[in-house]
């Protein structure tokens, strides 16, 4: 694993041309060090998914430049742009994607494959990793014998099978009940502060906030300056003010709150 | 990525199943058709084979037996039999006719033999005697078995009742089969007397057959002469011949079959993992390396494929001849081979289809939900 820097300097996506051009991201800079978790927050439609394509050498920017380690990845070739996505970066989907037909072993197993790594090496990588995530008695599972929260951890472990600098998450723990989502998340901050390794999260879920080293608040394709958080007084949950999902004044205090079933429970809680 | 292309392939096993019993239906239909002619090219030859000739004489420019007419003046016999380097020489006279048995009508090699002939008899006795004899004739044992006749029983040769005195095996094709009556029934029936079709040549012992033949078409005039060898090619030649048009186009459904089959399954079966095919890529896989994937399954799908059709074909050589008395399969090893190489245009063919799909295939797709 290399102590990568992944820059993005004044980067713009535009989708389609003329009358029905659209910005997604538009004029955004940032710096991710090692070690760091970054969460990148924001509404449905505010360019967090474009962002993530652009930063994972998955989509091209319109303008600007990204670079890692100091070379620009954004103007590199399509056929060096897989190689850079196999051996610098990681990729934990929300939808945890393992390949069906394959074994929780397999799965990992196949990644480092496609690195070069011989047969046997990669499946012994896959296994360590996987016995450190817990997983030693689901090793031969098919993804359909495994829980969400074991698929996740079989994802993050294929994510991490060839040593990368950074993780890409993207909504990482939206399949997953509180308990094991919080299970997700300590496991992707100790990778971050145990391995140096960066760790970029897409999401919505609040909770992420408690682990992130920084949080940065997307809207219409352009960070935004990042206001005050509050905490949802009945779940406990961080809120960003900006993106709470309902609001309440009571006795001149403004609640906020992750979810309206929150504030309906407050509600009956005051009526009580 | 060969583990990954055999779990594909196997996790879905209708499709597998279609795909396999698709190739297997195609490469079954090329096979059998070859394994047909081929053992038609060998019953063909079958008398010609087992004639006990070293050399056959005949009219000059006749080259073979089946739909060829030859015509010899009987006194080229004593020629070629003072031939050096010849043993023994029986005059034959041959015409395709039909042997008529009550209602069933089958067409027939009809061949007149001398009395005592050394070649050109029947060489599989079942039942009977080897020698028709005045008025006998000996017919195949399946064309008499098919229309239930029996030794001592009568069938109708060019015009005339014969009485079957013997039972021959390995005479037939399911085109015609071959009948001995006496030569001299032959002559007053063809009223042509004087005339024989072939001369069947035996050799001294340590002759050359070839140099005998090449010293008979010198010495005596209007013969053509070849080796029993030679013989026997340009009868399975002619069959060849006739046979190529009807074995191009059958070879040609066999091919389009199973090009479609395989061309379908793992069109779609890209296509269904479409998804999957996408994470392998934003996870930094190569084309390549998918194309390799879809490639083996493609190949393995058809390695199954030409087993099964092999098998099968083989399965039918063995029951047909017991269903149908004068049908039969051999399956030569150039037939494999051919199968094998359509097994392969198969696999590549297949594999080719779904490369542009996955060549434009947007692993950003995995992050939009899609």
């Amino acid at each position: 694993m290399s102590d990568a820097t992944l820059r993005m300097s004044e980067v713009t996506k535009r989708y389609g041309t003329g009358a029905t051009e659209v910005t997604a991201v538009r004029g955004v800079s940032l710096a991710i060090e090692p070690g760091e978790v970054v969460l990148i927050m924001g509404p449905s439609g505010s360019g967090k998914t474009t962002l993530l394509l652009m930063l994972g050498a998955l989509l091209r920017p319109t303008e600007g430049t990204i670079h890692l380690n100091g070379e620009r990845i954004s103007d590199l070739s399509e056929g060096r742009l897989p190689g850079i996505r196999l051996h610098e970066f990681g990729f934990i989907f929300q939808d945890f994607n393992l390949l069906s037909a394959l074994t929780a072993l397999e799965n990992v197993a196949l990644v480092a494959s496609l690195a070069g790594r011989k047969n046997g090496e990669a499946r012994r990588k896959a296994q360590d990793l996987l016995s450190q995530l817990g997983l030693e008695a689901r090793l031969h599972f098919l993804p359909e014998k495994l829980s969400g929260g074991e698929k996740q951890r079989v994802a993050i472990a294929r994510a991490l099978v060839n040593d990368p600098a950074i993780l890409f998450a993207d909504e990482p723990t939206a399949n997953l009940d509180s308990k094991i989502g919080r299970d997700i998340m300590r496991l992707l901050r100790s990778i971050a502060k145990e391995q140096g390794r960066s760790v970029v999260i897409v999401s919505h879920d609040q909770r992420i906030k408690d682990i992130a080293d920084r949080v940065l608040w997307l809207e219409d394709g352009e960070f935004k300056e990042m206001t005050t958080m509050a905490v949802d007084p009945v779940c406990g949950m961080s809120v960003v003010k900006e993106g709470a999902a309902a609001t309440l004044e009571q006795y001149g205090v403004l609640y906020h709150f992750c979810s309206r079933g929150c504030r309906a429970e407050f509600l009956n809680e005051l009526m009580d | 990525m060969m583990r990954l292309a055999v779990r594909n392939l196997f996790q879905n096993r209708m499709r597998l199943l279609i795909s396999v019993g698709g190739v297997a239906l195609a490469l079954m239909l090329i096979l059998s058709l070859d394994a047909i002619v081929s053992w038609i090219e060998q019953r063909v030859a079958a008398y010609i084979e087992a004639s006990g000739a070293d050399v056959w004489v005949s009219q000059e420019g006749v080259r073979n037996l089946h739909m060829a007419s030859s015509s010899l003046p009987a006194d080229r016999v004593d020629e070629v039999a003072a031939v050096p380097g010849v043993e023994s020489v029986t005059p034959i006279l041959y015409v395709t006719n039909v042997v008529a048995m009550g209602e069933e009508r089958a067409i027939a090699y009809i061949i007149g033999l001398p009395e005592g002939a050394q070649a050109g008899g029947p060489w599989n006795l079942v039942a009977g005697e080897v020698d028709p004899g005045p008025e006998g004739a000996v017919i195949d044992q399946g064309i008499a078995e098919k229309s239930g006749i029996g030794l001592g029983d009568h069938v109708e040769i060019l015009g005339r009742a014969f009485e079957v005195v013997g039972l021959s095996g390995g005479t037939s094709t399911f085109t015609n089969s071959i009948a001995f009556i006496r030569g001299q029934d032959f002559s007053d029936l063809r009223a042509n007397p004087g005339v024989v079709s072939f001369v069947l040549v035996r050799v001294e012992g340590g002759a050359s057959a070839t140099e005998v033949a090449t010293r008979i078409e010198a010495e005596v005039e209007g013969v053509t002469a070849q080796t029993r060898e030679a013989f026997a090619a340009q009868e399975r030649q002619v069959v060849r011949d006739m046979s190529t048009d009807l074995l191009t186009i059958m070879n040609s459904v066999g091919f389009l079959i199973g090009l479609a089959v395989m061309g379908l399954t793992v069109y779609t079966s890209t296509l269904l993992r479409r998804g999957e095919h996408g994470v392998l890529k934003a996870l930094g896989a190569q084309n390549r390396d998918l194309y390799l994937s879809v490639g083996l399954q493609a190949l393995v799908s058809v390695g199954l494929g030409l087993a099964v059709g092999l098998a099968f074909t083989l399965l039918l050589g063995a029951v047909v001849p017991r269903l149908v008395s004068n049908l039969g399969l051999r399956v030569s090893l150039p037939s494999v081979g051919k199968a094998a190489i359509a097994s392969v245009v198969f696999a590549v063919a297949a594999a080719l289809l779904p490369i542009r799909q996955i060549h434009r295939l947007d692993p950003a797709m995995v992050f939009r939900g899609k």
